[in-house]
């Protein structure tokens, strides 16, 4: 299970609105290589890790998703947050706005619904964790370019550490992958 | 900053810390140096935690509550923009 701690793992404070920004960053909340898919995809896989190890790092590592998604969700709210219907539509907001209003809502930046196909669970160990590699990768390119986009150094800061830990999160799997071909060895007799 | 977020701030990078080594040590878990700095993290993590709780309200829901309210939803979310 798990229980609520009443702060972000890493502060986030925006002062300047910016629609703009909010859309493009939205789709680290809801997109494809966003951290909603992050955390579905690594406590989904973990029920089927072999190994004390690799349970745990499937478990702590979509946890520590979990948290980013809360900080991609306070990031959207707080550079949307008291918009005038000016900024949205000269931002580029209007259509989130015309379904949505000023919500955070789970979506690609071009609007486009979460979807559990954002994510795989393959039933195999080394499949799957090469794929969460992958997916670290995509994550770390992701706020690469959100950060190009971005000029607020409010904005800047916590999109650098976000990427910083798809950086950490690449590493602890390519230790997990090491792990699952190890115990894959020795499972071979000759 | 306030005096309020920035003792919060300590917290939280303890707290980081912590998830970060734990992290590290999933996949280490006999890492001497890793334990010691998580088990170094984890003190000074209570200590400002306590310090926090004490003056601020909880952080989660692991604590007595108040006998008149519930101070749980009395400090601020941190989502919520500052105005």
């Amino acid at each position: 299970m798990w229980s609520y701690e009443k702060k972000l793992e890493y502060p986030v404070r925006i002062k300047k609105i910016d629609p703009r920004m909010a859309k493009f960053v939205t789709s680290q909340y809801g997109g494809p290589d966003g951290e909603l898919a992050a955390s579905l995809r690594y406590l989904t896989q973990k029920f089927h890790m072999p190994t004390k190890e690799l349970q745990a790092i499937l478990n702590d590592i979509g946890t520590e998703e979990l948290a980013h998604l809360e900080m991609v969700g306070t990031m959207v709210h707080q550079l949307t947050k008291g918009a005038s219907v000016e900024q949205v539509e000269r931002g580029g907001y209007g259509a989130h706005y015309t379904d949505h209003g000023l919500a955070v809502y789970p979506s690609n930046a071009a609007g486009v619904p979460f979807t559990a196909a954002y994510i795989q669970s393959k039933g195999d160990v080394i499949t799957d964790l090469v794929e969460n590699m992958a997916a670290e990768q995509k994550a770390r390119s992701t706020y690469e370019y959100l950060i190009s986009l971005a000029d607020d150094p409010d904005v800047i800061d916590p999109l650098r550490w976000l990427r910083e830990r798809e950086v950490v999160h690449f590493q602890r799997f390519g230790e997990a992958l090491r792990i699952a071909q190890e115990l894959k060895d020795k499972k071979k007799f000759y | 900053m306030n005096e309020r977020e920035k003792l919060l701030e300590q917290v939280m990078a303890y707290d980081f810390c912590m998830i970060d080594l734990g992290l590290f040590l999933d996949t280490h878990p006999a890492d001497a140096n890793a334990l010691k700095d998580y088990r170094t993290c984890y003190e000074e993590s209570e200590k400002v935690r306590k310090l926090y709780e004490e003056k601020y309200g909880p952080l989660s829901l692991r604590h007595m509550p108040n006998q008149d309210c519930w101070q749980w939803i009395n400090s601020p979310w941190p989502w919520v923009k500052e105005v």
